[in-house]
């Protein structure tokens, strides 16, 4: 795990299921991810929730990049059939998406 | 006199998933053409049923899960005291897929695996192992699907069984000496079912490419089937792309 993935843990939500610690990331930390995948890529993620994917090129294989970030840090996999991912077009509709994710 | 050279058409012919979308249509199909068929799917449709129960002398259905392997031993005995021998297989049944390789479980993936490729050779073994052991001749129809030589998203373990499936027909085809005609037919996506794998996007991409200017219907299909389980063509080992020329 890198330096900045374990900076990320300190703040994360944690509960416990049998003797396995499972940690969810709140929104904010997701939005943090997501800032950095379009970081990465020379983009800035607007502050409002409302802003459109295409207009900000977030892409499908970013999604799937802030996903497998997410994995990363809470040490799960979340796998999910695509259906769901074709309802995403605001940066509200991704963070909304991820939170479910944790919590199935 | 020399033994004819020539695979009859097939007379009893099983057919997996055969209760709904394409595997009832070609079940239906060759049921009106005096065909004595045999279906098997894990949920028997009432339409199946119908069937059934209209020709009871020429259908026989059961409820199986393709996955299990002794079940569908059991009922190939069965159909073949019911309607005799099994001269033709039709391998319909699969699942279908709609996410992303990397977020696909490994499970799930071990499952599209089983379902689309493993379990139809397990069950082309069996038929076929019964077949030649009774001297007989027959033909092996693989619905496979333009996936396995189109790349699709969303699409990835699918494709490789389907591909798979394919190139199995081949061997088979070279392995069996001309004793048994093993073909594929590979479908372009249908209007319907695994269609809405794609999204809207897509499938008007497609079908703004297609020279005929539709998608593949299952009503297009049946046809070909049946000249590959019941015509002399000569036809074996081969993948007959059914797409409208969309992937060429």
């Amino acid at each position: 795990m890198s330096n900045t993935s374990c900076s990320r843990l300190q703040g994360m939500n944690s509960h416990a299921l049998g003797s396995v610690v499972m940690a969810e990331l709140t929104r904010e930390q997701i939005r943090d991810l997501m800032g950095a995948v379009m970081k990465a890529q020379g983009k800035t993620l607007p502050a409002e929730d409302s802003a459109d994917l295409r207009e900000i090129g977030f892409r499908s294989l970013d999604f799937s990049e802030l996903a497998l970030r997410v994995e990363d840090e809470i040490g799960d996999e979340l796998n999910f059939d695509a259906p769901g991912l074709r309802q995403i077009a605001k940066v509200g509709d991704v963070l909304d998406f991820i939170e479910q994710l944790q919590s199935a | 006199m020399s033994e004819s050279p020539l695979v009859p058409p097939s007379s009893v012919v099983l057919v997996s998933g055969g209760s709904r979308g394409l595997g009832l249509a070609i079940v239906s199909d060759l049921v009106g053409n005096g065909v004595k068929v045999a279906a098997f799917a894990r949920t028997v449709t009432p339409e199946l049923t119908a069937l059934a129960e209209k020709y009871p002398d020429q259908v026989h259905v059961g409820s199986v899960d393709v996955n299990d392997a002794k079940a569908t031993q059991a009922f190939v005995k069965e159909v073949e005291e019911k309607l005799g021998p099994i001269d033709g297989l039709v391998n319909n049944a699969a699942i279908g897929q709609d996410s992303l390789h990397v977020h696909t479980s490994a499970d799930q993936l071990a499952h599209i695996i089983q379902t689309n490729l493993t379990s139809p050779l397990v069950l082309t073994r069996f038929v076929l192992r019964r077949l030649l052991a009774k001297s007989l001749k027959g033909r092996i129809v693989n619905i496979t699907s333009i996936c396995a030589q189109r790349g699709f998203p969303g699409l990835v373990a699918y494709s490789a069984t389907k591909g798979g499936m394919d190139s199995a027909t081949r061997s088979l085809a070279r392995e069996l000496g001309g004793r048994v005609l093993a073909n594929s037919v590979a479908p372009g996506f249908f209007a319907s079912d695994m269609s809405a794998v794609l999204g809207q996007t897509q499938l008007d991409q497609i079908v703004r490419r297609t020279p005929t200017g539709h998608l593949t219907e299952p009503d297009e299909v049946v046809p070909v089937v049946r000249m590959l389980l019941l015509d002399n063509t000569n036809i074996n080992g081969q993948v007959l792309v059914l797409d409208g020329a969309a992937s060429i």
